[in-house]
């Protein structure tokens, strides 16, 4: 029955396809341009959500109404760009602590027209693509209009195209901006730098100590820790809707779609088709289109003419070559028709790269062994082809990861959770006080009418016993993470739990020391499928497997206490205090669900005998207890959005737990009955 | 709108991503949210005519950009595929060659040394090598290198040094990497140099000390901040921070004071270290201690940055906000401060712990440059048990490893492959092979023939292929991994060993459950033996074990591979001469990956008395007690190793039903219960 060990796939695939709205695309861009700023030395520190709050009234306006700005020739030009810039020694980190909770603000500088002296203008106003990204800035809740309290300046030049611009006016232009300052603290955007015949690999404009998110960054030219690599953005892909293509063989091994390559590129990828006939297919311009077929929509491969963006999504591989530019928009189109990107860019800095593990999604070849490519590729197993592909990860992180037997001379501290049964109470303690490792009793008083007995007439033990009064009488008070626990280890028992023997309680706490991450407890509980109601079922009988414990006594890393009391997905907590039930079951899926594993029964306990209760515990309330507790599993289930439990058929015993072997040397010979 | 859907395809992936990254860190909570002033036009306005705007590039632009001819290496500066020749890496892999030492070799350098040559990777020949190794100079020899013989340039070489060089170097690095500790930031070369911890003088060669961290969480009440302070001294802060103590800016008032002496270990959840030159030292010390490295403005690169994921372990502030850290600091949630805790932990002990460590490290590092896509994922180098320990030569899929599971969502393969090894022997063990073929998990029988007589015929017919692969008559062999295992899970086995079949699916199932750990039948248990100074272990029957026998054991194929090419031949070699040893052998190399004891089953003792006596001399019997020989090899084998890695476990797990006094008819593995 191994098989209802349940693994969830859980996690969005790196490349999530969701319905969103355009201005989604820039939002997260420069939330992504931001946390790379900040990964690398800023302040690692940063809020958690990354929202829209846009909804107020905006002013319309023409951009042929933008004021005119009149540059004088002899205005100052910023230094070029300092290589040397860190965050430490180029960013004013002062001016982003005005606002409450180190909230980072964004400036905008307003929209205007730049003209030389003779009129000319020094570039085209605004592109399409930056108001948007701007649009999207704006919207934000990182923007202010304060330019005193902003953190972040950005001017609205745009220069997102080199080639589109005059390099030493549009200096000029931002040399005059009011808060320029040596461009510290400015973000300037840019995605195709350089232009003929060096296309260097970063913005040629000068900008002293401005950061740059910028396509195309090279080695030499990105200042690690301060820039910013960005993807160069490409219309071509974003116009066609590509269905979504799982893993798995494609009819092309290797493509190349580029078209324009340098001849020696060409010269090479054509010997690759020569060699590999079918597998490589390079593709290169159309030259006999019939007129009104968009030619950046078509490849051709002699006369035949294929598609593109669609023909990437036949191919496994896909070569992305440096142009003149070492950021290429093809990269997107790749990346979106879900090809993997074969990069052969020496030097090339690939966006993200602070942030993004590129290995996992991509293949880098040295230009030098562009021959091998189709070697390099073809030594890679079909396995991983597979997972490049399919892009999934991690499900479950446990929070107590690292294996780690906390030391015996730890112990546990006992919790009792109790309303007004005294007597009982009394004999638990009495007896728990027994267990060697117990290092500290907590009586949690959840009765709020009532005062605990006096001091003088509890019972004197040898670890210290404190008494904490609730203000509510909840079942949650049981799981509450109180100061008064300081030991990692948490018993958690109920105030009629006298059968367990101190070997029973100690043996658990052993257990518990080497599984500190999972729920260790004594009678387990099954949760089963009906099959015939469709939904889950609560099962106490003594069957072969178990999947929970019940928390009546089981110890449990204290930690838990803190996600059962703030962490706990959707109402299940005031659920459990409604109903005054599941409280147990409620710990089992929060633990599960978290650690991705089962819980550990010990010792052969089934039940817990309540002796003052079984008069009462007849058969027709057995009945409705199940029931109920059966609706707790799938109500939890659903608020879970999964099934965490896991279903094992072992227990814990002593090691010589019932062996041939003289009690008086086993360690623990009195584990207790049924 | 359609096309915008496509557009933000890959970035919302980032996006979400990146959100799950933030998911870590979610320190500050945004705000209350901008309240706009209604009515008063704000913000950037919405265009009018927005529509009629040019796209920033022109059609066509971006694919029509100027072809250039591959551009030649620019003067002066070196990257990986510019400046390593990887051709000659072609064949045998990575294979290491390190300069000899000229004149008197001092104590690290020979630590060094001695770790190189402990590699997998090594070789005696530089002519064979891809790889050359040339040590600085260090300080007690004083004396400078020469150019050494092969140089060429300084191409396939790595200048390495733990230390600062004394003296400068007499010759240009040319296309030299440098591995060197704590590199400034302006001129470490990302992706070509390596960047090394600065270890103390006195760093174990291996093994070294374990992290300090005792528990996952904070004990409640530790001190929250320690400071590091000249002379490894730290200054350990009270849970009172108002003070902040750093940078002489608010010294008024610095909390209880409590300044340890020399190199102890700070005990604090933070440990905050400048980020200037001489408080790097600082940086390992409060990794080992388990207390969070809070770095302000680091000048330096962090160590092995290439491939470990430091955002994990440590947190790199801006020293100009003091006030905003101590406030960032205390009010971390729970959940982060108890990952990079273990964080810690599991990274010191993983590559720093040790100079051979520091070293294996360094080679792995550019063994995965050379292996480009075949090298380990980043979830190999930032997850238990670290990259050296998985080798991803096994697999390029992280779920083949016992170790990823929870994090890959899979789980191990359902079925298991009995690896029976046979050495001499007259008869087939017909009725272990019977019982074993019996399991429903069985998927095949592989008998390993390890004896000078031709295997015998006869082997009877088995539900399943029984396979007979010819052995090569050493013991160490019966860890070779084979190709024909073609199952996750090993059931090892000696032509003795008797089980019975319900045994079998019972501990398979458990292993399940565990496929990191050894499941076996029969333990041993190691002790420090206070007489003869030194470790000890017995086959007697124990309230605890820490060992279980490979002639009856589950266990995942992974450390084949393991045993055959990552332990040193030495211990390999011991194995071979002492049989017994080969057993306490794999118990070491497990336990050294999963800190964690093995775990015991039941065994029906009426197995034990049906038993024939060993035949083989030293065969690694079932239960005999150790030969006063292996007795010895536990201490080589932890002297090999560099610490004990056993750990003990007081536990055995049984069917749920097992022994209780319920109708047999109820349990599922009810013969595991014969008297």
């Amino acid at each position: 029955m191994c098989a209802s060990v349940k693994y969830n796939i859980r996690g969005p695939a790196l490349i999530p396809r969701m319905k969103t709205k355009h201005r989604i695309y820039y939002i997260t861009l420069f939330s992504i341009v931001l946390l790379g700023l900040i990964a690398t030395g800023m302040f690692q520190f940063w809020p958690h959500s990354i929202e829209s709050s846009s909804d107020w009234s905006v002013q319309k306006r023409s951009i042929r109404d933008v004021p005119v700005v009149r540059l004088p020739a002899d205005s100052p030009v910023p230094e070029r760009g300092d290589l040397s810039c860190r965050m430490h020694t180029c960013f004013d980190v002062y001016r982003c602590g005005f606002n409450p909770k180190n909230k980072i603000k964004v400036y905008i500088y307003s929209l205007k027209k730049y003209v030389d002296d003779a009129g000319v203008p020094v570039s085209s106003t605004i592109s399409q693509e930056y108001n948007e990204l701007l649009t999207a800035v704006a919207d934000s809740d990182y923007y202010t209009e304060d330019i005193a309290r902003a953190c972040l300046f950005i001017p609205s030049i745009d220069l997102l195209n080199q080639n589109a611009l005059r390099v030493k006016e549009t200096a000029q232009a931002l040399a005059q901006l009011s808060r320029w300052d040596r461009g510290t603290n400015h973000l300037l955007f840019n995605m195709l730098p350089g232009g003929p015949p060096d296309y260097n690999t970063a913005l040629d404009v000068p900008r002293d100590r401005a950061l740059l998110a910028g396509g195309g960054f090279s080695t030499w030219t990105y200042r690690q820790g301060y820039d910013v690599s960005i993807p160069v953005y490409s219309p071509l892909s974003a116009e066609v809707d590509l269905p979504e293509k799982g893993p798995g063989p494609r009819r092309y091994f290797l493509l190349s779609s580029q078209m324009a390559l340098h001849p020696e590129y060409r010269e090479e990828l054509a010997a690759l088709q020569a060699r590999h006939g079918e597998a490589v297919l390079v593709l290169d311009k159309c030259t006999n289109l019939s007129e009104g077929i968009p030619a950046a929509r078509k490849r051709c491969h002699k006369h035949q003419v294929f598609d593109y963006p669609q023909v990437l999504q036949e191919a496994t591989f896909c070569v992305v070559l440096r142009g003149a530019r070492l950021g290429q928009a093809v990269l997107s189109d790749v990346l979106r028709a879900g090809c993997i990107p074969v990069i052969i860019a020496d030097s090339y800095i690939l966006p993200f790269s602070e942030v993004l593990d590129w290995k996992r999604a991509s293949v880098a070849v040295p230009e030098e062994k562009m021959s091998d490519v189709h070697g390099i590729l073809q030594s890679i197993p079909q396995r991983q082809i597979e997972e490049m592909q399919r892009q999934k990860w991690g499900s479950v992180s446990n929070p107590l990861f690292l294996p780690l037997i906390p030391p015996q001379s730890q112990g546990f501290t006992a919790i009792v959770l109790t309303y007004d049964r005294v007597e009982s109470l009394f004999r638990v303690i009495t007896e728990v006080s027994k267990v060697p490792s117990l290092s500290k009793l907590l009586v949690v008083w959840n009765n709020q009418n009532k005062n605990p007995p006096e001091d003088s007439l509890w019972p004197k033990i040898r670890v210290p016993l404190k008494v904490v009064r609730t203000a509510e009488n909840k079942l949650s008070n049981r799981f509450f993470p109180y100061d008064e626990i300081e030991t990692e280890a948490v018993l958690a028992i109920d105030d009629d739990i006298i059968m367990l023997t101190s070997d029973e309680l100690q043996f658990g706490y052993e257990v518990w020391r080497e599984f500190p991450d999972r729920l260790v407890g004594y009678p387990g509980r099954l949760h089963l499928w009906d099959h015939e109601m469709s939904k889950w079922k609560y099962e106490s009988e003594w069957t072969n497997e178990v999947s929970m414990v019940l928390t009546g006594a089981a110890f449990y890393h204290k930690y838990f206490n803190y996600l059962y009391t703030y962490k706990m997905p959707g109402d299940i907590k005031n659920w459990v205090d409604a109903h005054m039930n599941c409280e147990d079951i409620a710990m089992n899926f929060l633990v599960a669900n978290v650690t991705g594993k089962a819980v550990i029964k010990v010792t052969p306990r089934k039940k817990f005998k309540c002796p003052e209760c079984t008069a009462i515990d007849g058969l027709s309330l057995d009945q409705t207890h199940m029931v109920e507790r059966s609706e707790c599993i799938n109500k939890f289930a659903s608020v879970f959005g999964t099934m965490p439990l896991k279903v094992v058929e072992h227990r814990a015993d002593p090691v010589l737990y019932k062996d041939d072997f003289p009690e008086k040397l086993k360690s623990f010979p009195n584990i207790g009955s049924l | 709108m359609q096309s915008w859907r496509r557009k933000s395809l890959w970035l919302a992936l980032l996006a979400s991503w990146l959100l799950v990254l933030l998911g870590l860190f979610p320190l500050l909570r945004l705000a209350v949210p901008t309240s706009p002033r209604a009515g008063a036009p704000q913000g950037w306005p919405r265009w009018l005519d927005a529509e009629l705007l040019q796209s920033f590039a022109k059609p066509g632009e971006l694919l029509e950009d100027g072809p250039r001819p591959p551009q030649a290496l620019r003067g002066g500066s070196c990257n990986w595929g510019a400046c390593f020749d990887t051709s000659k890496c072609r064949g045998g892999g990575l294979k290491v060659f390190v300069y000899p030492a000229a004149g008197p070799v001092s104590e690290t350098r020979r630590k060094i040394l001695a770790s190189v040559e402990g590699s997998r990777y090594h070789t005696l020949s530089a002519a064979e090598a891809c790889l050359l190794l040339l040590l600085s100079p260090d300080t007690s020899t004083g004396e400078c290198d020469p150019v050494p013989p092969q140089w060429d340039g300084g191409r396939n070489h790595l200048v390495l040094s733990l230390h600062p060089a004394p003296c400068p170097r007499t010759f240009q690095l040319g296309q030299a990497m440098v591995a060197e500790a704590s590199p400034t930031v302006d001129t470490f070369r990302p992706g070509f140099d390596v960047a090394l911890p600065l270890l103390p003088e006195a760093h174990p060669l291996r093994g070294g000390v374990p992290g300090q961290l005792r528990q996952h969480s904070p004990r409640p009440g530790v001190a929250l901040l320690a400071l590091a302070e000249d002379g490894g001294r730290w200054h350990v802060a009270g849970t009172d921070f108002s003070a902040c103590p750093w940078d002489g800016r608010c010294e008024q008032d610095r909390g209880p004071k409590q300044t340890h002496p020399g190199a102890t270990l700070p005990n604090a959840t933070f440990c905050l270290i400048p980020g200037r030159g001489p408080d790097v030292l600082h940086f390992l010390q409060a990794l080992q201690a388990g207390c969070i490295p809070v770095l302000l403005s680091p000048r330096w690169e962090l160590p092995f940055s290439e491939v470990i994921d430091w955002t994990k372990a440590a947190i790199v502030a801006d020293e100009r906000l003091p006030l905003q850290v101590l406030t960032a600091l205390q009010e971390m949630p729970l959940t982060r401060v108890l990952a990079l805790r273990q964080q810690t932990q599991f990274l010191w002990d993983a590559y720093f712990s040790s100079v051979e460590k520091v070293i294996h490290t360094t080679l792995e590092i550019i063994q995965d440059r050379i292996f480009g896509p075949s090298a380990h994922p980043s979830l190999l180098w930032n997850s238990p048990p670290g990259a050296i320990l998985a080798l991803p030569t096994f697999s390029p899929s992280p779920s083949d490893f016992p170790f990823y599971h929870l994090q890959q969502g899979s789980r191990p393969l359902g079925r298991f492959s009995a690896l029976i090894w046979a050495g001499a022997l007259g008869q087939p063990p017909l009725k272990l092979i019977q019982a074993v073929a019996g399991s429903e998990h069985c998927a095949q029988i592989l008998v390993l023939w390890s004896s000078e007589k031709p295997p015998p015929t006869g082997w009877p017919k088995t539900a399943v292929p029984l396979t007979v692969i010819d052995g090569h008559r050493k013991v160490s062999d019966r860890f070779f991994p084979y190709s024909a295992i073609s199952t996750d899970a090993i059931l090892s086995l000696d032509a003795h060993s008797s089980l019975s079949t319900s045994e079998v699916d019972f501990a398979f199932v458990v292993w399940q459950s565990f496929p990191e750990r050894m499941v076996g039948f029969l333990t041993w248990s190691h002790f420090w033996d206070e007489a003869r100074g030194g470790w000890g272990y017995t086959a007697k029957r124990t309230n605890e074990f820490s060992m279980v026998l490979t002639s009856a054991a589950f266990y995942h194929r992974y450390y084949h591979t393991l045993f055959t090419h990552a332990l040193p031949k030495a211990l390999r070699t011991l194995a071979d001469e002492a049989p017994t040893c080969v057993d306490v052998l794999m118990n070491f190399l497990v336990a050294s990956v999963t800190k964690l004891p093995p775990i015991k089953v039941p065994y029906g003792m009426w197995h034990q008395e049906a038993r024939p006596p060993p035949l083989e001399p030293g065969g690694p019997g079932l239960r005999q007690e150790p030969q006063p020989a292996a007795q010895n090899c536990i201490n080589q084998m932890a002297a090999g190793f560099g610490h004990m890695p056993l750990v003990s476990s007081r536990l055995r797990l049984d069917p749920v039903l097992f022994k209780d006094p319920v109708s047999v008819l109820r349990k599922k593995y009810r013969s595991l219960e014969k008297p």
